[in-house]
């Protein structure tokens, strides 16, 4: 097939315009109208998040944020149900915020009630019990499936103690320690205006949504804006962990520390993870080679920059697989790592991670939940107002040396960590890991 | 050899569905084609619909629908294994494809400029599907890969479990990915004659939504889809079409166990195919009951007593049935027992108590709101479209909520009485490994 190269300026783009505002409470308010959209979407981000907690009390952040919609000092959650649902509303908190739809007409009604929560959650005790009841319930299931443990296994050995080895959710440990004080003392310490950006898209006139939120959270306390947050890791290095249980498929996931989304290799990774083991069906190598030619895996994946914030990401290779297919797994996810790194990718592959790229971008913003996310990721991440409409360009710009030199510069095959579940044990896991780190 | 047919597009109507003008043509050949033109994005989905699923296939061939879908991805004349994702991704489209109990179908979403292509890759895999034995036995192998994964799931093991009891060796008995056994046993040839069998114009509906020219679309589905032959109807129909069941006349308990300490309990029903009345009714009936933090079993049995970490009920309507299912997770230290006790009381209530006016408006309102989310994406509204199509008719999709409207507080309480007995279900527990009781 021949090759054909998409230039940027043949690409519909999304229209994303935004009008940007601070509130006089010392939050940012981002408003991006869309006339006649059906749906409105609010997003809020709140800065610190599970990075908060203290290490014995992981999991304070996210029930925090998960119980801000079971009742204020103005409505129950009953109350806040009845009105809401019926317009196909709903608002839904976590460690880091919250987030609702509704039918565009009734947007008051959202942001109203979202603006208590944000101030005023009452964190009913009865309600609190059965929150936590539900998520002991599902932490202890979570502690016997494979899948789980060896994703929360991965995530520590590459961060070790670091809060982002730590599940957002806490443990069944911390979470068993958490009391209603512990989460209503959060709420009020760091759900403050100064940490908080606000994302709006809808059928909305701008104005009329600065005047509501400069009217309703006139009382939010500013609070301390955070300083840095800590970025001590422990040194990239082979690890090992298993979680042994009996199951059809063993999960295995290899990789390591990864990278910010400011590195100036971003876009270049971006193109590399499609080549690699992101890109659509079989056109990437990975899935390519398990799956398509080896028929090792239904699920198979690589990547890099998908987790990239703030804060590193890591790279991440995933395959489900029967037990026997370890070792062609870890030999495909190794051999592939060096290959990128060792050769110049072809001119009609790149042009496929490229353009995919490219023509890819109108894709993805039809809803007003993903135009409200995007909104706020532009703002968390500080990318330019532009960054929409140049990013295409920056894509295109890749070049096979650029992916060449990015794949050396941020995979490091020899110092992946690897985690399973499922039933394969420890020794067998590093017999296959070292055979194929020493070829 | 190709009969080159003359296309006679009739177009019977416009209507407006999630903002879309809604056009319908046949072509000579059988073809079914719905253009749902909106302008909003610069984005356009395709959509190709068989009516072949599960449904379709005989004890043997159990899984050959799915299996087929996997190798409409690894060649055809026009286009070598892999190169239907190359050309795909190449012009910066995505593609996927999926199989249910009375269809399959295989999507492309474009921006608006270069959806095209889509056509002439499907027309060229409705005719010319390679089937290369060794492509065949290794994505043999990714299927049983699959098939593992989802002996793996203790919900899709329960799940499958019900279905063969309520349908018995009805085709909807059996998962629709197959058996290890029935995928083994498979050869090229097969799925060979299983191909032309269902793969033809006849038997499909092709969609195209998004911001598309009508007349240029149309003129484009000609171009590739007009030349294809015609196949005798009775090529086009199910092989097999078993009686469904008639329903026990008590309850059938079954028992399984997990490793893990999850309580799960399945109930489910048969119920009435998609379209009818009934299927209409239990859309109602799973409102009330499940839609929202303030319907009838969330609020009672997860947010006020804690007798459920989670708690949802399915209206799962098909082509010759359904199954109304109820799934829910007993919290720890809550004996099973009691759950489902109180499980039973609403059902009960949903069967002697008609519903208050509040309630049944509440879902009404819900139901148009949820329209109101699935018609933001083009996509949505596009595959909507396309099932109802190839499985009743696309006027039921995005009806502004007309249907379900029609459900009075008294039908409710009917259609459960009928329907939701317990002398009709099947009660499924999967419970800790060595756990007794229920």
């Amino acid at each position: 097939m021949a090759s054909v190269r998409l230039k940027t300026g043949q690409v519909p783009t999304p229209e994303l315009d935004q009008v940007v505002f601070d509130l006089s409470c010392g939050a940012k308010l981002l408003v991006s109208p869309r006339p006649g959209a059906p749906m409105t979407a609010l997003q809020v981000h709140i800065r610190g998040g599970h990075s908060l907690d203290a290490p014995d009390l992981g999991g304070v952040a996210w029930m925090a944020g998960r119980m801000v919609d079971q009742g204020t000092k103005l409505h129950t959650a009953d109350e806040i149900v009845d009105e809401l649902e019926p317009l196909g509303g709903g608002i839904n908190g976590d460690s880091t915020g919250l987030s609702g739809t509704i039918v565009s007409k009734h947007w008051k009604k959202l942001c109203m009630r979202a603006t208590e929560m944000l101030t005023m959650p009452s964190y009913p005790k009865d309600r609190f019990e059965l929150q936590r009841g539900r998520v002991l319930d599902r932490l202890s299931i979570e502690r016997d499936d494979p899948r789980s443990q060896a994703m929360h296994g991965f995530r520590e050995l590459i961060y070790g103690d670091h809060w982002l080895g730590r599940p957002h959710y806490g443990t069944l440990e911390s979470m068993s320690r958490i009391e209603r004080k512990h989460i209503a003392a959060y709420h009020k310490k760091n759900w403050v205006a100064s940490r908080a950006v606000i994302g709006i898209c809808g059928d909305v006139d701008p104005e009329a949504v600065k005047r509501l939120f400069n009217r309703a959270l006139a009382d939010w306390k500013a609070g301390r804006d955070l300083g840095t947050v800590e970025e001590d890791y422990p040194a990239m290095k082979r690890r090992v962990a298993a979680y042994q249980a009996k199951r059809q498929q063993v999960h295995l996931f290899l990789g390591h520390l990864g990278v910010k989304i400011q590195d100036p290799d971003y876009p270049a990774l971006v193109v590399m993870d499609h080549i690699l083991g992101t890109g659509p069906g079989f056109t990437n190598r990975i899935s390519r080679r398990l799956r398509d030619e080896e028929g090792l895996a239904y699920s198979v994946n690589a990547n890099i920059h998908s987790s990239a914030g703030n804060m590193r990401g890591v790279f991440s290779a995933y395959i489900g697989t029967s037990p026997e297919h370890t070792s062609a797994a870890l030999t495909g996810f190794m051999e592939e790592m060096k290959r990128i790194q060792d050769e110049v990718v072809p001119t009609p592959e790149l042009d496929v991670a490229r353009n995919y790229l490219i023509g890819s971008f109108a894709l993805g913003f039809e809803r007003a939940g993903s135009r409200a996310g995007y909104l706020i990721r532009q703002y968390r991440f500080g990318l330019d107002s532009d960054h929409l409409k140049t990013l295409p360009g920056r894509f295109s710009a890749v070049s096979a040396k650029d992916v060449q030199r990015a794949a050396q510069r941020h995979l490091f095959p020899d110092d992946a960590v690897l985690s399973s579940g499922g039933p394969i044990a420890k020794k067998a896991l590093l017999v296959a890991m070292g055979a194929k780190a020493k070829p | 050899m190709t009969r080159h047919t003359k296309t006679k597009a009739s177009e019977a109507s416009l209507e407006i569905r999630a903002g879309a003008t809604i056009h319908e043509h046949n072509l000579r050949n059988g073809l079914r084609v719905l253009l749902a033109e909106r302008h909003g994005d610069p984005v356009v989905k395709v959509i190709l619909y068989y009516g072949v699923g599960s449904r379709s296939e005989s004890d043997q061939e159990a899984g050959m629908s799915h299996f087929l879908e996997h190798m409409m991805f690894k060649g055809s004349s026009k286009y070598a294994k892999g190169e239907v994702d190359q050309l795909t991704t190449m012009l910066g489209g995505q593609n996927n494809a999926f199989t249910g109990n009375d269809h399959t179908a295989y999507w492309m979403r474009f921006a608006s400029d270069r959806w095209e292509t889509a056509l002439e890759i499907e027309a060229d895999r409705m005719t010319g599907l390679t089937l290369d034995p060794d492509e065949f036995n290794s994505e043999r192998d990714v299927v049983l890969e699959e098939l593992s994964m989802g002996e793996d799931d203790p919900w899709s093991v329960l799940a499958k479990r019900v279905e063969a009891t309520l349908f018995g060796r009805h085709p909807y008995g059996r998962p629709i990915i197959g058996y290890r056994e029935s995928l083994l046993a498979m050869e090229p040839a097969d799925m060979h004659a299983f191909h032309k069998r269902f793969y033809n114009p006849g038997n499909a509906t092709l969609v195209i939504g998004g911001d598309i020219d009508p007349k240029r679309a149309m003129k484009s589905v000609r171009k590739h889809f007009a030349k294809i032959e015609a196949q005798p109807k009775e090529q086009s129909e199910d092989a097999f079409k078993l009686p469904m069941p008639t329903p026990g006349t008590g309850e059938t308990r079954l028992r399984l166990h997990w490793d893990d300490p999850g309580r799960r309990l399945i109930m489910a029903w048969p119920s009435e195919p998609v379209g009818t009345d009934a299927d209409y009714d239990l859309d109602v009936i799973n409102g009330l009951l499940s839609n929202g933090r303030g319907s009838r079993l969330i609020k009672r049995l997860v947010e006020n007593e804690g007798l459920a970490t989670s708690i949802s009920t399915s209206n799962d309507a098909r082509v010759q049935a359904g199954i109304f299912w109820l799934f829910a997770e007993c919290a720890q230290g809550v004996p099973p027992e009691i759950l489902e006790a109180a499980i039973d009381e609403e059902l009960e209530r949903l069967r002697v108590e008609m519903p208050t006016a509040a309630e049944v408006k509440r879902v009404h309102n819900m139901i148009g709101a949820q329209e109101s989310a699935s018609g933001e994406s083009i996509g949505d509204v596009a595959e909507e479209i396309g099932s109802m199509a190839i499985d009743a008719t696309w006027r039921l999709a995005f009806d502004g909520g007309a249907g379900h409207r029609k459900v009075t507080r008294k039908r409710v309480t009917q259609t459960a009485a009928r329907l939701l007995t317990q002398e009709r279900r099947v009660v499924a527990w999967s419970l800790p490994t060595g756990k007794e009781g229920i």
